[in-house]
């Protein structure tokens, strides 16, 4: 059981370190489907650096760093094509999963099956997932700064008319979610499995994405969220032999679950707690 | 004189279209993964490269992480492309490439893994079953537990073989051993690697093998001190101290060959209905290792002296049994097989009777698991 539960904190991890990304974007208004792509460019950003900055793994601080960096960058390509030219917001994140797999496969070519040696654990990222969720909580609902935030996910006019300015907080939001994604993507290519391979964020950056409507906005349920759906994710290899039930459904179980809270949350008409103004670029004087 | 005039001309004529011919040479491969994988389609694309370097007038393209669905598509792009030898390098692309072969009567098909062929398609394989079961000597013969891991990819025919030939042999040493199996019905997806061989870890299994494109399962069982099996590339680096053997393949042998073969007019778009490479340790297709050139890691060596099994009445060290299977079937004419009868499946049917080696064809077609396998196994006859 312990074990179980380590596991599930494992590989939530990224999980909830993306999915944390996607509501800071979200709750500002803007939905980023680039997640999966900006992991992508953060793994492959971490892993070269990691690899690159001396034999033998030279500096892991560096490494997250410049993770964190790929991230932001391509969540600012998102931010301006959305943002300042109010492009389709859905669009532009598919084109930018498509941009980050791509690019981060060719760009990762020399770096294919080259291993770290030093193979750091994951307990700190996992704590520090967990503590961000907590401050992302806290910013969100007791200061003014997540005030200002979700009002502009909510209601960009009233904002505007209160003096917020929209196109800097969507910016900032999506800009910090990036970063999280890409922290999200060198914790896999550094510690969840220390090497760097093409595609090996293996449709982790979609669950996140679909993580943030089951836990209905909110960073809190993020943990609770990712932690269900790593144990899930385990159990499923650990149950297979050892009940009579086929691997396949636990494997389903998951994304079976996601369907039924958005049916749940569709007959009760709220649409699970989403932003009013989600998906939607705001332009000053236009309802 | 106007005689040799005449032969010049025909030498020179004859020497151009040679070249032409040369030139013409354009062999086009078909990826199911990326070519970084570390493992399948990795090892597939440094044969490509191999094949390039070794043969003049070769060019060569391949397309990467292809779905089985858009296969004909991009046959159809590549024979567009000019390409006359095009190799499909996964069992899922099999249907769409007998329908391109009948598509495109002039170009030459060469399908890896699988069974069908045409005219102007060849079916081709190296083999690892021989090798996995040296390796599964060497599982039983260092498992505490009793409990070898295994992750799977899918419930196929290759598979089932593998992991049986596996488990005949770590029963061959510790009859009362179990191969464990968790399959993550993915060819390449380390996340799900990584948590199947965690689970297996957990249930108490201390020695891993696999079957996944990358090195994750190897990664992940080093982190718990547990020795494992590098699967299709030298994967020695990634846990120097864990890695025990593994098996290797060398795909350059096989396209090599073909290749000529194409280029010297053996082989054609009209004669290939019967031609399926089969081949395996004796033809240098597939070799036993933790790297190239390392058969057995030296850490493991001892431990392997030191266990002995039971062959024939009489008690060898399992370190010589592995030596001494692997020379046999390196050699000309090898006299073991590990599918050689009796063999009865796991749920206690004969399949192989005594005396009997399995054809390839039954090796291609094996639906059933050997005893020792546990876990669920779809498909698999009662």
């Amino acid at each position: 059981m312990l074990n179980a539960l380590a596991r599930a904190l494992s590989f939530g991890t990224p999980l909830l370190l993306a999915c944390l990304g996607a509501i800071l974007n979200e709750r500002a208004g803007v939905v980023n489907l680039g997640v999966e792509g900006m992991m992508a460019l953060g793994a492959l950003a971490g892993f070269a650096v990691a690899f690159g900055s001396g034999v033998g793994d030279g500096n892991l601080w560096l490494a997250v760093l410049a993770a964190l960096g790929a991230g932001t960058l391509a969540a600012f390509l998102h931010a301006f094509v959305t943002i300042t030219l109010q492009a389709n917001q859905f669009v532009s994140g598919l084109a930018l999963t498509m941009l980050g797999l791509g690019s981060a496969g060719l760009l990762g070519k020399r770096f294919e099956g080259q291993p770290l040696f030093n193979q750091p654990p994951e307990w700190p990222f996992t704590l520090g997932a967990i503590g961000l969720a907590v401050l992302l909580g806290l910013v969100f609902y007791a200061t003014k700064l997540g005030l200002s935030l979700r009002s502009v996910g909510e209601n960009p006019a009233a904002a505007d008319l209160l003096g917020i300015n929209v196109s800097a907080v969507r910016y900032g939001a999506v800009a910090v979610g990036g970063a999280l994604a890409g922290l999200a993507g060198a914790y896999l290519s550094l510690v969840y499995r220390p090497s760097w391979t093409d595609g090996m964020t293996a449709g982790l950056g979609w669950i996140a994405v679909a993580l943030v409507i089951f836990v209905g906005w909110s960073p809190l349920r993020a943990i609770f969220g990712a932690v269900f759906f790593g144990l899930l994710y385990y159990l499923q290899f650990r149950l297979q032999g050892q009940s009579p039930i086929p691997s396949e459904v636990f494997a389903s179980l998951p994304y079976l679950l996601v369907i039924l809270v958005l049916a749940l949350s569709g007959l009760r008409g709220q649409q699970g707690n989403a932003p009013e103004a989600l998906g939607r670029p705001y332009r000053r004087g236009e309802r | 004189m106007r005689k040799t005039w005449l032969l010049g001309i025909l030498m020179l004529l004859g020497l151009g279209f040679a070249q032409a011919q040369q030139a013409n040479l354009k062999a086009c491969f078909i990826y199911v993964g990326p070519i970084g994988d570390v493992g399948w389609t990795f090892a597939h694309d440094e044969a490509r490269r191999a094949a390039e370097k070794a043969i003049p007038g070769l060019t060569t393209q391949y397309v990467e992480s292809v779905k089985p669905a858009d296969t004909m598509a991009t046959i159809d792009r590549l024979v567009s492309g000019g390409c006359n030898v095009i190799f499909t390098t996964s069992f899922d692309f099999m249907d769409q490439t007998l329908e391109a072969a009948k598509k495109y009567p002039e170009v030459i098909f060469a399908h890896a893994s699988g069974f069908k062929r045409a005219p102007n398609m060849l079916t081709y394989m190296a083999d690892f079953y021989q090798i996995y079961y040296l390796n599964g000597l060497m599982a039983g013969a260092l498992t505490k537990s009793g409990k070898v891991g295994y992750v799977a990819a899918f419930p196929i025919p290759e598979l089932k073989r593998h992991i049986s030939a596996f488990a005949l042999g770590v029963r061959a040493v510790n009859p009362r051993a179990t191969v464990n199996v968790k399959w993550i019905n993915a060819w390449f997806d380390p996340v799900k690697a990584r948590e199947a061989a965690e689970a297996l870890m957990a249930e108490g299994n201390d020695i891993l093998a696999f079957t996944e494109d990358t090195a994750t399962v190897i990664q992940t069982a080093a982190r718990r001190k547990v020795p494992s099996f590098s699967h299709y590339n030298s994967m020695y680096k990634y846990a120097p101290d864990y890695v025990v053997s593994g098996q290797l393949v060398d795909w350059s042998v096989i396209y090599i060959d073909i290749l000529k073969k194409v280029q010297n007019g053996t082989y054609t778009s009209k004669n290939l209905q019967n031609v399926d490479y089969w081949w395996l340790a004796r033809e240098k297709a597939v070799m036993l290792g933790a790297q190239v050139g390392m058969p057995i890691n030296p850490k493991f060596e001892a431990a392997l002296k030191r266990a002995t099994m039971t062959v024939n009445g009489k008690r060898v060290s399992v370190y010589d049994r592995v030596m001494e299977l692997y020379k046999d079937i390196q050699s000309a004419s090898p006299k073991w097989d590990p599918f050689t009868g009796p063999i009865r499946d796991r749920n206690g049917v004969l399949r192989v009777p005594a005396g009997r080696k399995m054809t390839v064809k039954e090796l291609n077609e094996m639906q059933w698991v050997a005893p020792g396998v546990v876990g669920q196994v779809a498909d698999e006859p009662k």
